[in-house]
This record gives structure tokens, C-alpha cells and sequence, in this order.
């Protein structure tokens, strides 16, 4: 490997443990990240040049420590203040090293995702700079996935550091009856940014994928250090099985591609198996939150999916009876819409078009709902109630490449 | 932290409620005798009551009323001094059920020094 692809490796890997180590130590977001970018700066100049150092990640820790030392120092320069503090960082005998192997490093880097994660900070302010400093991917890139211009994301994620800083967010482990929640917004977090990277419409499918594997490494990073936390396991599943279909979602033209036509063998049988065996393990069996529960229930519907052998051979009758329990756990419009389409596999395009009644109230806007019966309609032969409905979801469509699919189908009824 | 709730709620507060509302804001400030330190507090009276004083040009402009008009309302702040946000909003969860708490930190103005 080249040093350059060594350094890339260390950055993706310890980029999280190296700010957490760095924030336990000097507790300053803002100089901590600019150190550590410095020093990953030099090291691509240094590395090729010198060669690869024997500990690449204490390389990178002792440059950093450097960096916030020099700032520090200058502060208090700045500011005559006798350099107290700084005499206490630099001979805190008790400052753990990138070289222990212990406990503590590991809640270091629980304490910087909680952080990352807390509650006040908006949703997508806060799956942003998880990505930075959880997962040190840079802000160009982080830009990219969202699909906001850079300057966007930079300020986003800076205002994101501010609110940690003024308003007092802790670089802390919560007590043990508040940490269950927390872990839960940061299931939220990490799936928020996963769906970000599957939204219809939002960019190369090169790009999408990429924001989804990298909220795939969030989540198996932070169960690492919470071993069978039932909404990381139930969400990881989830995850995969979704992630498992992403090579055969688009054809070659760019075109989506939907579920009963996708070429099975394109799936990522390795994923699927990691999946399925996720929601057969010991976090899942017993009561579990309501949130775990539901994303297990998501996950074991696409585990239908993907361990049919073909389209046909999906076992719709219990893909219905995982909508039930959906529908229990979270009684959305959107999860019944999905229901009746399993219905209607399960029982016929009547038995469908019944399980949706009293839907439009609940989605007054949805150019998904009259699409669907549209679909069913036409597979009952109600060719002219089809053609209506197909005219209805076109009106509300906003998508290019939907409503150019609805309108292919409508015209195709004659 | 500063407090916001519909007046009509304490005002047509029972005798039992009343006492809920004080309860409250014993375990309130007893937390924060454990984890911190309570500077100053105050209950307001309340925003039908308040003056607004907005600057026009050259001169002030005094109106009835609070400077905007929400369903819910300022009514009293606590200035606490805590060690972390978690520590203030777990604070924050003892106070009534019926008010809605905004929680600032207090700031250096820089350059800024006391007449």
C-alpha cells in the first residue's frame, strides 16, 4: 500500500477515536478538528516522503496533540493570561494515549458520538457531523452526499459546533436510564442519513449508495461498543437488507428499477445473510422498544423479499401479516398504502383496493395512493377507473422520471 | 431558563393544582442546589400586562402588550448555573407539566464592560 492509501485507511478508521481522544483531553471542539486536519495535511506530504510511520494513528495523535498545544498557548499569549492550563494539559499524568488498548478509548468515542447525536441539535445538522467527526469524512464530501453546495454544508456543520459549545452540550456518557434514549435518537440519526442517500431523485445512484454505506459504518461502529443494543441490531438489519438490493435498484440507462423486475442475482447475498441472521439473534427476542421493534418489523419485511427466490415466489400472506404488526407498532397512511399492496398480491387487486379504503383522507396529496390503485385497478380490468386514477397521480406527481412511468402506463390502457 | 405557558393555565388553577405547580418547583431547585447553584429567579405578571418600548427613528414607541403575540407566553425564568445541558434539561423536566422551557446559556458580551 501506498502511504497515501495508508493514510486514507487511518483517517477512515480512527478519525472518530482520535477526536474523542483529543476532545477528552482538551475538551475544544473547535481547535480539536482543525488540529487533527493539520495534521492529516502534513502527513500526506511527510508519509510518501519519509515513510509510513510505525504507529500511523499515534503519528497523527501526537501531531494533532501538537497543533492544540500551539493554539492554546497562543491563545494565552493572546490574552497575557499566565499559561496554567496549559502547564495542567501538558502534564496531566492521567491523559490516556492513543497507544492504550483499555475501555476508555472505546467511551471516548461513544461520549463524541453522543455528542454528535444529542437531541438539541437539528436532525440533519446533527447526521452531518456525525459523518465529520465520527466518521472523518470531509466536508467537500459530506456536501456531496447531502447535495448541498459546500459553503452550505461548512456553515451547517459550524453552526452545528457552536450550538454543542455555547449551549453546553456534554462530552459525556448519560446515566444508564437516559442512555437507551439517546441511542435511539442516534438510530434515528444514522437511518436519517441513510435515507437521505435513498431519497427518489437525489443524485447519481454512485453518490446515494456511498451516503448509505457510510450511515451502514456509523451504526456498526457504535454497536462495537454497545454490543446487542436492540435498535442498533434491528436498525443494522434493516439497513442491510435495503442496502443489499443497491446494484440492481438502477438499469444501465439510470432508470429505476422496481422491486418484481430487479434481477436477483445482483443482490448482495452476503448482506442479505447478515441481515437475516441480525433478526434471528438474542437483542430481538423479548420485549424490545417500540423504535427497535419497528424498524426489526421494516427489516423482516425486506428479509421476505430478499430470501424469495423470485418475484412470484415472495410469501405475500406473510409479508401482510408483518404490515399488521407494523401497523401496530406505527399506524401511518404510508405503512397501510404498503399493506394494500400486499394484500392485493396476497389476496388479488380487489382484496387490495378494499384494504385501502379510507386512505385518501389520510393522504389527501399522495400521487403514491391513486398510483397504486391505479395499478390495482387495471388488474381487475376496470380499465377506465384505472385511466382516471392514473390521471390523478400524474396531477400531484413531482418527479420527472414518476410521472414519465405513470404516464407510459396510462397510455398503455388504450 | 426561561419559562413560557398559557396564563389561563394557572389562572384557572385549583387549590390541589397550585400545589402541584409548587411541588415542582421544589424538586426543581432542590436539583439544582445538588448539581449547580440557583443565581436569581422570578415569576412575571403577566403579558397583558406588558409595555413594549420599540425604538422609531429618534424616538421610542411604547405599546400595550408583549413584544409578540404567541398562545403562550413568558411568564418567570430561573438564572441557574449548571454544568452541562443534559444536567439543565433534566432540571428542566421538573418543572410543570404545563410550560415550555427555552434554556440559554449566559454570555460575555466582549468589549463589553459595566458602567
Amino acid at each position: 500500500m501506498t502511504a497515501v492509501a495508508v493514510l486514507a485507511a487511518v483517517v477512515r478508521q480512527e478519525w472518530g477515536r482520535l477526536t474523542s481522544l483529543l476532545l477528552a483531553h482538551f475538551r475544544r471542539l473547535d481547535l480539536v478538528e482543525d488540529a487533527l486536519a493539520d495534521a492529516v495535511e502534513t502527513a500526506t506530504t511527510r508519509w510518501p516522503r519519509d515513510g509510513v510511520p510505525d504507529n500511523p494513528a499515534g503519528w497523527l495523535h501526537t501531531a494533532a496533540r501538537r497543533r492544540v498545544l500551539d493554539r492554546l498557548r497562543a491563545e494565552m499569549m493572546a490574552q497575557r493570561k499566565m499559561p496554567l492550563l496549559l502547564i495542567d494539559a501538558e502534564h496531566r499524568s492521567t491523559a490516556t494515549t492513543f497507544a492504550d488498548p483499555d475501555d476508555q478509548v472505546e467511551d471516548d468515542l461513544l461520549r463524541l458520538v453522543l455528542m454528535c447525536t444529542h437531541p438539541a441539535l437539528d436532525p440533519a445538522a446533527a447526521s452531518a457531523l456525525t459523518l465529520r467527526l465520527v466518521l472523518g469524512v470531509s466536508t467537500a464530501d459530506i456536501a456531496r452526499l447531502f447535495l448541498v453546495p459546500e459553503p452550505t454544508m461548512a456553515a451547517r456543520l459550524t453552526r452545528a459546533k457552536k450550538k454543542i459549545v455555547t449551549a453546553g452540550i456534554p462530552f459525556a456518557v448519560p446515566s444508564a436510564d437516559a442512555l437507551p434514549e439517546r441511542l435511539q435518537v442516534l438510530a434515528q440519526t444514522a437511518y436519517l442519513a441513510f435515507t437521505a442517500g435513498y431519497a427518489p431523485g437525489s443524485g447519481p445512484d454512485v453518490v446515494r449508495t456511498a451516503l448509505a454505506a457510510e450511515a451502514i459504518r456509523l451504526v456498526r461502529v457504535v454497536l462495537e461498543l454497545r454490543r446487542g443494543e436492540p435498535v442498533l441490531v434491528a436498525l443494522l438489519a434493516l439497513m442491510l437488507l435495503q442496502h443489499s438490493r443497491r446494484d440492481a435498484r438502477v438499469d444501465d440507462a439510470g432508470a429505476v428499477v422496481l422491486l418484481p423486475d430487479q434481477d436477483r442475482s445482483r443482490w448482495r447475498q452476503d448482506e442479505v445473510a447478515e441481515g437475516v441472521a441480525l433478526l434471528s439473534s438474542p437483542a430481538l427476542t423479548g420485549p424490545i422498544p417500540v423504535l427497535a421493534a419497528g424498524y426489526a418489523v421494516q427489516a423482516r419485511i425486506a428479509a421476505e423479499h430478499a430470501t424469495a427466490a423470485s418475484a412470484e415466489a415472495t410469501d405475500w400472506s406473510r409479508v401482510v401479516r408483518h404490515y399488521d404488526d407494523l401497523l401496530v407498532l406505527a399506524p401511518t397512511p404510508s405503512a397501510r398504502l404498503a399493506r394494500a399492496v400486499a394484500v392485493a398480491e396476497a389476496d388479488g387487486p380487489l382484496a387490495g383496493l378494499d384494504a385501502m379504503a379510507g386512505l385518501d383522507d389520510a393522504l389527501p396529496r399522495s400521487h403514491r395512493l391513486p398510483a397504486v390503485r391505479a395499478a390495482l385497478l387495471e388488474r381487475a380490468g376496470e380499465r377506465d377507473a384505472a385511466r382516471a386514477a392514473y390521471g390523478l397521480a400524474l396531477q400531484r406527481c413531482g418527479n420527472d422520471a414518476e410521472a414519465a412511468d405513470l404516464r407510459r402506463r396510462r397510455d398503455a390502457l388504450g | 431558563m426561561l419559562i413560557a405557558e398559557r396564563p389561563w393555565d394557572w389562572q384557572h388553577a385549583d387549590e390541589a393544582q397550585r400545589k402541584e405547580y409548587f411541588d415542582a418547583h421544589h424538586a426543581f431547585e432542590r436539583y439544582v442546589d445538588r448539581h449547580g447553584r440557583c443565581h436569581s429567579s422570578a415569576a412575571l405578571s403577566d403579558a397583558d400586562v406588558a409595555t413594549t418600548v420599540r425604538h422609531q427613528g429618534d424616538r421610542a414607541v411604547v405599546t400595550d402588550g408583549p413584544f409578540a403575540e404567541l398562545s403562550e407566553q413568558l411568564s418567570g425564568y430561573y438564572d441557574v448555573e449548571l454544568p452541562d445541558l443534559d444536567t439543565a434539561i433534566a432540571a428542566a423536566t421538573l418543572l410543570p407539566a404545563a410550560y415550555t422551557l427555552e434554556i440559554r446559556t449566559v454570555v460575555g458580551v466582549e468589549g463589553y464592560e459595566s458602567a
